[in-house]
């Protein structure tokens, strides 16, 4: 590794948690996409409704602000809650909320909003014609989702979910600003102390630029697996 | 461009597509007031012979002439190209065409479909070229149609529109590319119906089409293609009625 | 204006947050955020309509260049390409010498230079998408009709480029008033930049941060309504006749 003024083994680190960070967040964002979706096919007024204002408000604030407001509202939230906790029972307990945790919520909750509308859009998608043959072979409602209702959808939310981790990955950068300690973070704090900011934001945009190249191969290849007996496959 | 009573010429027009020969030397002589009809199974060639007409397909050999003056073209790597882009949009402008699929502009509507070309490329002042148009398009029926969009109308509608825009060019010759194959066969009359009446004022027409009754109706000359040769060509009573070949007799012959 | 103040004032005197002080400095944000994303949009879309034809180009020299520059601002963090403007524009040779160093030397300028070069890249792939989805039938009737490229360009493919683009083009519009927040990195008190200057000031991070998404969520609605407007007038031509 190119040593970067000292700060090369830093960089390096800071790009793993970048990674951590991106790929937790889509997890987290994934699940949290397919209740909403699910909470808006619901008929269930009130749920709909939850999935409704979810969507809305989070697409319609910055992700900073939201990242900000969780980060640092999140620890006096906490503290208000400990504070709650001791009055009431003596029990004495301090929660520090973990940048890492804050920003992994963080992404995974703006993200989970993006991803119900993909998903949303994608189970729509899925013709009822194949749930009901499933059925008709003794499926249970599990095992029909599983191998039928989630393949086929997937076809749909591929492209999607593709869309939102690339956006996402990019997100992942706003961290730096709440004080953790990515990639982004290193470059900045390392500009600042040697004033040479093409050495190190440089490397930092090309690794950015890296993962972005292979993760878009990566879902051309999900992508024509999951159009397999779809004709064309791009 | 002097006006002589051959508006269009073509001459041994050749055109490949790769390796495969589509067009093998085709002629055609358009004088004024011809109304000239290719007729031929698909793939014939007879739709790539009227694009080359006005040069939307470069014809790899031959030449073109209209009115007296001759369409130059030069070798590039990219194969033969016209020498000259003004001389062949000028002249594209004195040759109206009607597409099969209409080709409205959609975001404009029926009247500014219209008057577009005659303000943009023949710089007639707007208020004039209005006034033309709407007389058109009451001519083709459609007056009361003038401010819909291409999507809003009938496919019998654009296609009588894409007529009235054409005939805005006041063209020298007509260019019609199957203009009712992609109409149901409901609206097929109403269209025909404006065709003849511009055969029957004696406007030069030349025409690919399926509709052998109307070919038989109102040309001067049917022209029979097949693999890209003219097999027959002539009065469409001797075309049409008296086929010397087997292959024309079969194609003429009702179907099943 | 001494009463409006006097009256601002005693309507919050119950309040210790949201004092006349402290919505100057939300109001002073809005404007600034406003003027931040305005101008980079307008500039980024006067760049992008020329790159996005070049984009097209047959000429890989003019083509290539240009989708170097789009892949490279469309995957990378706008917070990067701010930081790379902003402590990057003293290294241009002469700037510190020349008359635009009173301009780069104030935040906002190299903030809006980054934004701008964000969202043009976007923008141009937007435009490019839309071109290159022009009917094929369209510019064949335009060539028919002895119609020049220019010409062409002006009167048939782009009018309806613009239109067909207009769905996503609003999208990038929120996305650049939301990525705009970055600004308040590089010490510029945009919106996200006095609302945390209240939440530092005051240690309310509630009361700042969900004042301040109200704000932005009230800007996102008049984008998405303007869009909304536009949308319908403009692609009149792709709904069916009412009435």
């Amino acid at each position: 590794m190119i040593n970067l003024q000292g700060y090369g083994p830093r960089l390096l680190e800071g790009a793993w948690v970048t990674f951590e960070l991106a790929v937790l967040s889509l997890i987290v964002a994934v699940i949290l996409g397919l209740l909403t979706a699910s909470a808006k096919l619901s008929r269930n007024r009130l749920v709909h409704g939850i999935g409704t204002l979810y969507t809305t408000l989070i697409r319609g604030v910055p992700d900073l602000v939201l990242m900000m407001l969780l980060f640092y509202g999140g620890q006096i939230g906490i503290n208000m809650l400990t504070d709650q906790l001791y009055e009431a029972f003596d029990i004495d307990i301090f929660i520090n909320v973990n940048a890492f945790i804050a920003g992994v919520v963080t992404i995974g909750l703006i993200f989970g909003a993006y991803m119900g509308e993909t998903f949303r859009g994608a189970f729509q998608s899925v013709e009822e014609g194949q749930m009901e043959a499933a059925r008709a072979y003794g499926m249970s409602d599990w095992l029909a989702f599983r191998r039928i209702r989630f393949p086929l959808m997937m076809r749909h939310a591929l492209p999607g979910i593709g869309n939102n981790w690339m956006v996402l990955l990019k997100t992942t950068a706003l961290v730096s600003i709440i004080g953790l300690t990515d990639m982004v973070r290193v470059a900045a704090e390392a500009t600042k102390a040697t004033h040479e900011p093409f050495l190190f934001m440089v490397p930092v945009a090309m690794t950015y630029l890296l993962i972005a190249t292979l993760s878009e191969w990566i879902f051309s290849r999900l992508a024509k697996r999951y159009n397999a007996g779809f004709g064309e496959t791009h | 461009m002097a006006t002589t009573a051959t508006p269009l010429q073509a001459r041994n027009i050749k055109k490949r597509f790769g390796t495969h020969e589509v067009l093998k030397g085709l002629s055609l002589e358009a004088h004024q007031g011809d109304v000239i009809t290719l007729i031929g199974a698909s793939g014939s060639g007879k739709s790539t012979f009227l694009r080359c007409m006005n040069l939307l397909e470069q014809p790899d050999e031959g030449e073109l002439i209209v009115h007296d003056e001759p369409i130059h073209f030069r070798d590039t790597k990219h194969g033969r190209e016209p020498m000259d882009w003004k001389q062949v949009e000028r002249i594209r402008a004195k040759l109206s065409m009607v597409f099969q699929n209409f080709n409205l502009w959609a975001h404009m509507t029926l009247l500014e479909n219209v008057i577009e070309a005659p303000v943009h490329v023949l710089g007639k002042p707007k208020k004039q070229a209005i006034d033309e148009a709407r007389s058109l398009l009451d001519r083709v029926g459609l007056l009361d149609r003038a401010d819909y969009y291409p999507t809003q109308m009938s496919g019998g509608q654009q296609q009588r529109g894409a007529i009235a825009r054409a005939l805005a060019m006041d063209p020298e010759v007509m260019l019609f590319d199957e203009p009712t194959s992609a109409l149901d066969p409901e609206l097929v009359g109403d269209v025909l119906k404006v065709m003849r009446g511009l055969a029957d004022e004696g406007r030069t027409m030349i025409l690919v089409t399926h509709e052998i009754a109307f070919a038989r109706d109102v040309s001067s000359q049917v022209i029979y293609l097949h693999q890209g040769v003219i097999e027959e060509s002539g009065a469409p009573a001797q075309v049409l009625d008296d086929p010397r070949s087997e292959r024309l007799r079969q194609f003429l012959a009702p179907k099943h | 204006m001494e009463a409006l103040t006097t009256w601002w004032t005693e309507l919050l005197g119950g309040n210790a947050i949201f004092t006349a002080n402290t919505l100057e400095f939300y109001w002073n944000g809005l404007t600034t955020t406003i003027q931040l994303v305005f101008l980079s949009l307008l500039i980024g879309i006067l760049l992008a309509v020329p790159l996005a034809i070049g984009r097209g180009s047959k000429h890989p020299w003019i083509r290539m260049p240009i989708y170097a520059y789009t892949y490279v601002f469309r995957g990378t963090p706008l917070l990067i390409q701010l930081y790379l403007v902003y402590y990057g524009v003293v290294f241009f040779e002469g700037i510190q010498e020349s008359m635009f160093w009173p301009i780069f030397r104030e935040a906002f300028y190299p903030a809006l230079m980054a934004f701008t070069l964000n969202t043009a890249a976007y923008t141009t792939e937007i435009f490019r998408g839309a071109i290159k989805n022009t009917a094929k039938g369209e510019i064949e009737a335009a060539r028919a009709y002895g119609m020049s490229k220019p010409l062409m360009l002006r009167r048939i493919v782009l009018p309806s480029a613009f239109r067909r683009a207009l769905p996503a083009y609003g999208n990038e519009v929120i996305f650049m008033l939301h990525a705009s927040a970055v600004a308040s990195v590089v010490t510029i008190m945009d919106l996200t930049g006095a609302a945390y200057y209240v939440y530092a000031r005051f240690y309310a991070p509630f009361q700042a941060f969900i004042f301040v998404a109200l704000i932005y969520l009230c800007l996102t609605f008049s984008v998405m309504f303007v869009f909304r407007r536009l949308e319908r007038r403009l692609l009149a031509h792709l709904r069916p006749r009412e009435g």
